[in-house]
């Protein structure tokens, strides 16, 4: 009995604690992947950005603070991309498209930021805003002004692009809402724009 | 002139355990039969238990009577071979233990949670039950799957532990220096071969369903985890095929074992005999495509090799044992009784169980007989009249009082009532599977229902016969444990 | 005599291991890719683990195993841990952050082969098989989560290289499994001098 116990005891702990770090380490049993887990920490906890110096596709410099008391809605692209940017265009297109058009720059701005500066100047920035309808103002193709700011920035996101050994990028696409006081809000699917427009229209 | 010159090993009592596995085996079989009588009773429309409750006496049949083939057969393996190599007791009634709780999880999911997809849980169906019954219904059933399963793998590591121990591995337990090199006459004894044949395919087999369980259990919560349907089916038909085979050849150790006792003639493992049980150890498990030859979808030669493999499977074990029964009984004087008549008769079961295989494993055939009762027919001849009739030949020879004693008549007219509805039951199955008439189906069509009444009085032919069995088992329960000579002496032998 | 002398050398020789893989042109050569990280880096880790248990003295291994409360809770304690670096995001996060990755190299040796070898001698064939063969299910279950999975899984490896480790962790845990039944066929003869973990009848 006294045996049974001592062995019985340990084991038990073990067993505890081991359950206890998986249930940590997956923010309970719900987020098993990196991605997961960083959207469901800016639900959780809105997330400041730095203030990382922009070039739009017209040479405007801006930063995110620019865009404080406006909701925001940002997406990592690199230009040269022919698979999934893609659809994230068209899906910031939807979303462009479904948002009411008074809240447009008044209240809303879209932003694609590209991670790939050394290719993407302002002309590649221009033409890709034309691919996809941006208008320039309201939807704005925008880099990083100085590279070596860019790591974090995408740090600060969550975002990482690695190279597919194509010449292009893998990355974690997804859409990012940004708040009135300039904290990452929200992430989503980029196959689930109507959800993110719903989320928008609450706080417009 | 038949020699009867051969001594057999003193005759062991059943351990505690063993008898615990042959009364759950007793319990459940009798249980199972019910269910299958009601569910023809349904076909026959002569009770009305409706489509649902049809289904959900299908899926505890299949899943009874597989698992209680693996514990009877289990139970047979681990009585005998426990007197060439120590097994542990505790790892035997774990399984035993696992299999209970496997089996309440099972029930519970069926008859609580209305889980009706049937035993084989083929993929997707116990995903996509249309709301007929909930993920929690078919993760509870495929749990218990993986309980029972766990017992299983236990038992069989300890029995691969102690052949291990006894002979030095497997290969030596199949003889194989004997079948590859000169036959010196020391290969292990067929009980030995046959437990390493069990237990290899078996282990694969085990880890194989546990594998696509659990893939399924992520594919129920987390449908986008897509699982391809025919590498499921696949798995899924080695998994089930190789086990409830395994059943027979774990059972047939009781033939091996019991009917050389009466006749005085010993069953030796020569070349013949372990070539045999090697060309099978491989045979069995690439034979579970004859089940799949009308899925197109396969890749052809996955069909070829089952319809290859499925027919050269039929011949080295099957044959090479029942031509041994032959020679072994042929002129030794044998005096029946129920043991040795019951033992003799699975050899006959299981033969003409294995024709309609043989027969439906042809492409062409199985292209029309596949979905006909002309499969339940071929699995009920080698499992009733086969594997259960091994069963309960072994339960009356444990049961033995002692080697003179006689068998009542009330016990010989239930061995002819068993015969008889058996022969009945399965043939009505046969005939109507040659009728075209589809299997699965809850509800036949008027001009079937004939069948499904004659198959009905059969069954209970055979539920009576299944009862005097059990109750003598019952009542004999204090002679199983004795170690005392069993066997009759043949005619013309000196009693030693 | 010369029993402690080699022992040492295999001491120094595992330690120069562990080193070398520490050092970061070796880390991030082996991160650079799934298969390398999660097939080769990790497993290395826990080999050394495992090679730190047969050079102590059969007596510390006794008092180590002990401490952690018998062969079982090694086992458990080794099956929590390598279950927590199967997560992918700890995968993702090993290369990320340095507090992360210094807990990787902790503990796979540490939570994971050190106490997995102490459990595995302590082991009969039934103990062994059971791990064997749940370990080889798990590998083929592991597997086709990689394959069958709807998206990347970890957000620094190519989707290319996920199924790449997906494929591979199932061919491995078919070669691991034939490799096992051909043990059990020559008859190890290491598993008959074992003491068995019960008492047999």
């Amino acid at each position: 009995m006294k045996a049974t116990r001592r062995r019985f005891l340990p084991l038990l702990s073990i067993a505890l604690l081991g359950t206890a770090t998986l249930w940590w380490g997956s923010d309970g049993f719900t987020a098993f992947t990196a991605e997961a887990a960083r959207r469901q920490s800016v639900l959780a906890e809105p997330r400041p950005l730095p203030m990382v110096g922009l070039e739009d596709q017209d040479g405007r410099r801006f930063t995110l603070g620019d865009y404080a008391g406006r909701l925001l809605a940002i997406e990592f692209i690199y230009t040269q991309c022919n698979s999934i940017c893609y659809s994230l265009g068209t899906t910031f297109r939807q979303l462009h498209d479904s948002v009411p058009t008074a809240a447009l720059g008044r209240d809303l701005a879209l932003l694609s930021i590209s991670f790939d500066p050394q290719h993407d100047g302002p002309e590649q920035l221009r033409e890709y805003g034309q691919r996809f309808g941006a208008d320039g103002a309201n939807w704005r193709i925008a880099r990083p002004l100085a590279a070596a700011e860019l790591p974090a920035l995408l740090a600060a996101f969550g975002v990482v692009a690695i190279p597919d050994r194509l010449g292009g990028f893998e990355h974690n696409a997804a859409i990012h809402l940004v708040g009135r006081d300039n904290r990452l809000r929200q992430i989503s699917d980029i196959d689930a724009a109507a959800p993110f427009v719903a989320a928008i229209r609450e706080q417009l | 002139m038949a020699k009867n010159t051969y001594l057999p090993a003193p005759d062991h009592g059943a351990k505690t355990g063993v008898l615990a596995y042959l009364l759950t085996t007793a319990a459940v079989l009798l249980l199972m039969m019910v269910a299958g009588l009601l569910m023809r009773l349904e076909q026959a429309q002569m009770i009305s238990i409706g489509a649902n409750g049809f289904y959900q006496l299908m899926t505890v049949h299949g899943a009874g009577m597989v698992g209680i083939a693996g514990i009877a057969g289990a139970a047979i393996m681990w009585h005998f071979l426990n007197q060439y190599a120590a097994l542990s007791v505790r790892v035997l009634v774990g399984n035993l233990a696992l299999f209970v709780i496997g089996v309440a999880m099972v029930l519970g999911s069926v008859f609580v949670g209305n889980f009706h997809g049937a035993w084989t849980f083929l993929f997707p169906l116990p995903g996509n039950s249309l709301g007929l019954w909930s993920r929690e219904a078919a993760a509870w059933f495929m749990g218990g799957m993986l309980v029972i399963g766990t017992g299983f793998l236990l038992l069989q590591l300890d029995i691969a532990r102690a052949i291990i121990a006894g002979y030095g591995g497997f290969a030596r337990a199949l003889g194989w220096p004997q079948l590859f090199g000169r036959d010196d006459g020391q290969a292990p004894p067929p009980t030995v071969v046959a437990s390493t044949m069990v237990t290899i395919v078996n282990l694969i087999a085990l880890v194989v369903g546990a594998s696509i369980l659990a893939m399924m259990l992520v594919n129920l919560y987390h449908p986008e985890f897509a699982i391809d349907p025919l590498l499921a089916k696949a798995m899924i038909y080695f998994f089930g095929h190789v086990f409830i085979n395994a059943t027979i050849y774990m059972a047939v150790i009781a033939v091996y074992e019991i009917l050389p006792r009466y006749t005085r003639r010993p069953w030796k493992s020569n070349k013949v005999f372990l070539a045999s049980w090697t060309c099978s150890t491989l045979m069995v498990m690439f034979i579970f495509p004859h089940h799949l030859l009308m899925d197109f979808g396969f890749p052809k030669w996955m069909l070829v090799m089952g319809h290859v493999i499925g027919y050269l499977n039929t011949v080295p074990i099957l044959a090479v044992t029942g031509y041994g029964a032959l020679m072994i009984v042929f002129r030794s004087g044998i005096r029946w009784d129920m043991g040795s008549r019951l033992l003799f008769l699975s050899m006959f079961g299981w033969a003409a169980g294995a024709m309609p295989a043989f027969i439906d494993g042809t492409i062409r055939v199985n292209y029309v007989m596949h979905n006909t009762l002309w499969v339940p027919g071929h699995f009920h001849t080698y499992l009733l009249l086969g594997l259960v009739s091994m069963v309960f030949g072994f339960m009356y020879y444990l049961g033995k009082p002692a080697r003179q004693a006689r068998d009542p008549f009330i016990d010989r007219a239930a061995f002819w009532a068993y015969l008889v509805g058996s022969l009945g039951f399965v043939l009505a199955f046969l005939y109507a599977g040659k009728e075209s008439v589809a299997r699965r189906y809850a509800e036949h069509l008027p001009q079937w229902v004939p069948y499904d009444r004659v198959a009905s009085y059969f069954a209970v032919l055979i539920i009576a016969a299944t009862l005097v069995f059990v109750a003598r088992f019952i009542g004999h329960l204090a002679h199983a444990g004795g170690h005392h000579t069993r066997a009759t002496v043949p005619f013309g032998a000196v009693v030693a | 005599m010369k029993q402690p002398r080699r022992s040492g050398r295999h001491a120094l020789g595992a330690g120069a291991a562990y080193l070398l893989l520490t050092l970061p042109p070796v880390r991030h050569w082996l991160e650079a890719s799934m298969a390398s990280h999660m097939l080769v880096q990790m497993p290395l880790l826990v080999a050394l683990g495992m090679v730190a248990v047969r050079l102590l003295p059969a007596g510390r291994r006794r008092r180590l195993r002990n401490g952690f409360g018998g062969p079982l809770a090694c086992l458990t304690a080794a099956t929590f841990a390598s279950a927590y670096w199967m997560l992918p995001r700890a995968l993702d996060a090993a290369i990320g952050e340095p507090l992360a990755e210094f807990a990787k190299f902790v503990s796979l040796p540490l939570l994971v082969g050190l106490p997995l070898a102490l459990a595995w001698e302590s082991f009969g064939l039934i103990g062994r098989g059971f791990v064997w063969t749940n370990l080889i299910s798990m590998q083929v279950f592991l597997g086709w989560l990689y394959v069958a999975a709807p998206l990347r899984v970890c957000n620094n490896y190519l989707v290319d290289d996920q199924l790449r480790v997906g494929w591979l962790l199932i061919t491995l845990a078919g070669l691991l499994f034939a490799g096992w039944l051909g043990a059990l066929f020559r008859g190890a003869p290491a598993s008959r001098t074992e003491a068995p973990m019960y008492k047999t009848a």
